[in-house]
């Protein structure tokens, strides 16, 4: 920072601080990190030049269309900022656009200086920084990623074995959601570090097709793994050992496989390599199950079978990429999904408050007279609404206090301090010394919002020049135009939605069981019709809310505060968006299976049947997107152990009805599989409603301020 | 009757008394809302971001009027 400035100075640029926050903002804890975005910050920065100097030729003389125009830009940017890349090319994207066109739209004379200005000295500071971070402090991503990548590998494999004892009857649930915690945050650890990895490790660089191919398959695991134990409430009853003979040695190879992985990735070389294993069932033995039971073991054999994959992917991938073994064919692209272009609700919402955040600055800019700040109220205002809607579950209040500690902290060294400085080396000096306590005090990343706060007040206030001036005004204007904002930011949270945790929480829960609702009404659909573009869209749309809500509900149930709800505990609310979770993945699971043909004879002999089940559970749905509170654990239990008896019955009498080869073992197993996906969707609701009985909702249903 | 506004001096600076008074006005509501949680007496409130800017708003006026006189 001291050296970005010291260069801007002796090169004679206005506004040397804008070095000074490109280094403060792109300094991580890796060089390969760090590089990733100060590279994302030039590419925003030229971008946002050109968009900038665009707008101000287009529309020179008309303030409103330029308003309108810009805030959809802005819009866009902040929309774009909430997907899963790029978010910080875009914040910049946006941010620098509204600090060119907010100090050079009002006099447009050296708008060009300005933009230009903007990128010289954000490429300096990023230049600066990659040097010194490269050459003084060469802190490589690669032995990060490496343990990172080992502490993933092996939490899974633990978190396997647990699942095994889970499986045996010898289950420890806080152990296993504690890891499962842990392999949360591993795997983001790991994805992050992999990114930064590729940038400052060539060796990585060279084998980015394996490793990205590797985060699939990672990720395939993980969810396949908790599919996998949700289902073991249902095969408990029965005895797999002697249902499925080789099931023992299986799960041995499926251990030895991530021991192995484990193993590859201390760069020793396997001791053992991959068996294949088919996993057969004892015919005779299953075909004595009931139905409901058979269709519990198909579902967990397909799980199995896909795990047996997965691991043999992984095992491969790792032997190619540590050189053990011969190239592997795989590639990422096999395993990305496939979004499409698909609108996210939340996210829309994120960019119609920074839209309006914007208006209203600007407004207040425009019709008060003499607002302090002038336009640095419009930049300031919007740069915090688009940071901020990241994390809408952080409260406005929470950035205030932090926001009057900086300004009052570089008030002081401006005031008092500055002054008393007569070369750069004194001021060369402050700017070391305050800047390594402000990244020392805050290094942790939750405190990464104080900290780009503190730094940024502290270069704005002391704004540093050639031709330096001290005015307590400027300082007392700074702090008082923290007001506004923060009237402004309050104002766009909370319209229309209220941003408090456990109102945000219970309307998401709403839209995901409505969701729900519309999926499940989907199954009505015939097979043998392709579905409109927009029926298709629709489901899109569900399907992604169905999958990702439980994830946002994660976000806002660690926001709530629990000491207001009587006899409820954090733990308790996080069983609530765990049972979510597994609804979803049921949900999925039905979806899937009913995509796969089933047997004529079947459909017409049981549609009635599954049809009343399906129409049942939609009710359900319907009324908890209402009201979540309904659900009854007892009254779903006996209505779903209702409906199974009666179907167990139905399909008795419809399998002795059955010719001779009218249903071939193909239509057997994903009728199996259905039914057994329709079994899972109750019980998870079952679930649902058993945690759900323990929340206050009374309270949680309260206004409160 | 006062028809220009007397401003306060704390060390020297100048500041508006419609400053200092919505200071203490929104500090007073913040205290008030917090008690209205502490009893759940907020649950009576439809809308209490609403009742938040409005008790600012009674309280600044409040002390504007009777303790910080302009």
């Amino acid at each position: 920072m001291v050296i970005a400035y010291d260069i801007a100075l002796w090169m004679d640029w206005d506004r040397p601080h804008w070095a000074g926050f490109a280094v403060a903002f792109i300094s991580l804890a890796t060089v390969g990190q760090s590089l990733n975005k100060g590279v994302m910050r030039m590419l925003g920065t030229l971008v946002s030049a050109v968009v900038a100097l665009t707008f101000i030729s287009l529309f020179p003389q008309d303030r409103w269309l330029f308003i309108l125009i810009f805030s959809v830009y802005i819009g866009f940017c902040t929309y774009m900022m909430g997907g899963a890349k790029l978010q910080y090319f875009w914040f910049v994207c946006g941010f620098v656009t509204v600090i060119i066109c907010m100090d050079a739209g009002p006099n447009s004379i050296d708008a060009f200086q300005t933009a230009l200005l903007r990128v010289e000295e954000s490429g300096l500071g990023i230049l600066v920084y990659s040097l010194v971070a490269m050459l003084l402090w060469p802190n490589s991503t690669s032995a990060d990623f490496d343990t990172a990548t080992r502490n993933l590998a092996s939490t899974q494999h633990q978190l396997y074995r647990l699942y095994l004892d889970h499986l045996h009857g010898q289950g420890n649930v806080e152990e296993e959601q504690t890891l499962r915690a842990k392999e949360f945050e591993e795997q983001i650890r790991f994805s992050e570090f992999l990114d930064a990895a590729e940038t400052d490790s060539y060796e990585v660089w060279e084998l980015r097709q394996q490793w990205r191919f590797y985060r699939c398959q990672v990720a395939d695991l993980t969810e396949t793994m908790e599919r996998w134990r949700q289902s073991f409430a249902e095969v408990e009853v029965l005895n797999l050992k002697h249902l499925l003979p080789n099931l023992g040695v299986f799960c041995t190879e499926l251990e030895g496989r991530l021991a192995e992985i484990e193993r590859m990735l201390d760069n020793q070389a396997p001791q053992t390599f991959i068996k294949l294993i088919n996993l057969n069932q004892n015919e005779s033995r299953a075909r004595r199950l009931s139905h409901f039971h058979k269709a519990a073991l198909t579902v967990t054999l397909t799980q199995l079978q896909h795990m047996d994959q997965v691991s043999r992917n992984l095992f491969e991938t790792i032997q190619d990429i540590k050189g053990f073994g011969s190239p592997s064919t795989e590639t990422a692209k096999a395993c990305m999904p496939q979004a499409g272009l698909m609108v996210d609700t939340d996210r829309l919402a994120a960019a119609s408050g920074v839209m309006a955040t914007l208006w209203l600055a600007y407004l207040a800019f425009i019709y008060v007279n003499d607002i302090p700040g002038g336009t640095v109220i419009v930049t300031m205002a919007t740069v915090l609404g688009m940071a901020m809607s990241t994390m809408p579950h952080i409260p406005i209040v929470l950035l205030f206090i932090p926001a009057v500690i900086s300004v009052l902290f570089a008030g002081i060294l401006y005031i008092f301090l500055m002054p008393q400085l007569t070369s750069f080396i004194g001021l060369g000096s402050m700017i070391f010394v305050v800047t390594f306590v402000i990244c020392y005090l805050f290094a942790a990343p939750k405190q990464a919002l104080g900290r780009a706060f503190g730094l940024a007040m502290f270069v704005t206030i002391i704004s540093v020049s050639n031709q330096q001036t001290y005015s307590f005004l400027s300082v007392a204007n700074t702090a008082l135009m923290l007001l506004p904002i923060f009237v402004i930011l309050s104002i766009t949270a909370h319209v229309p939605f209220s941003p408090k945790p456990e109102r945000a929480f219970l309307r998401l829960l709403g839209r995901f069981f409505r969701s729900c609702e519309y999926l499940l009404s989907t199954m009505r659909w015939d097979p043998t019709r392709t579905p409109t573009v927009l029926d298709r869209r629709r489901k899109a749309f569900h399907t992604r809310e169905v999958a990702t809500l439980p994830q946002k509900l994660i976000t806002w149930s660690s926001a709530i505060d629990t000491k207001t709800l009587r006899n409820t505990t954090p733990l308790q609310v996080q069983a609530v968006v765990t049972s979510l979770e597994e609804l979803s993945f049921r949900l999925h699971e039905l979806l899937e299976a009913r995509d796969k043909p089933q047997a004529d004879f079947l459909v017409q002999e049981l549609l009635e049947d599954i049809r009343a089940w399906r129409l049942r559970i939609q009710r359900m749905f319907q009324r908890m997107s209402e009201d979540p509170t309904l659900g009854r654990q007892k009254a779903f239990r006996s209505k779903l152990t209702e409906i199974m008896e009666h179907l167990e019955q139905r399909i008795e009498e419809t399998m002795d009805k059955a010719a001779e080869g009218q249903i071939c073992d193909k239509d057997g197993e994903n009728f199996y599989r259905l039914l057994g996906a329709f079994r899972g969707v109750s019980e998870a609701l079952v679930e649902f409603a058993k945690h759900a009985n323990a929340i206050d909702w009374v309270r949680l249903r309260e206004a409160r301020f | 009757m006062y028809l220009i506004p007397r401003e306060l001096v704390i060390g020297g600076v100048y500041f508006p008394p419609l400053l200092i008074a919505s200071m203490f006005g929104i500090a007073a509501a913040g205290a008030t809302a917090h008690l209205l949680n502490r009893y759940r007496l907020s649950r009576f409130f439809a809308y209490p971001p609403l009742v938040l800017l409005a008790l600012s708003v009674i309280y600044t006026i409040v002390i504007g009027t009777f303790l910080i006189r302009g």
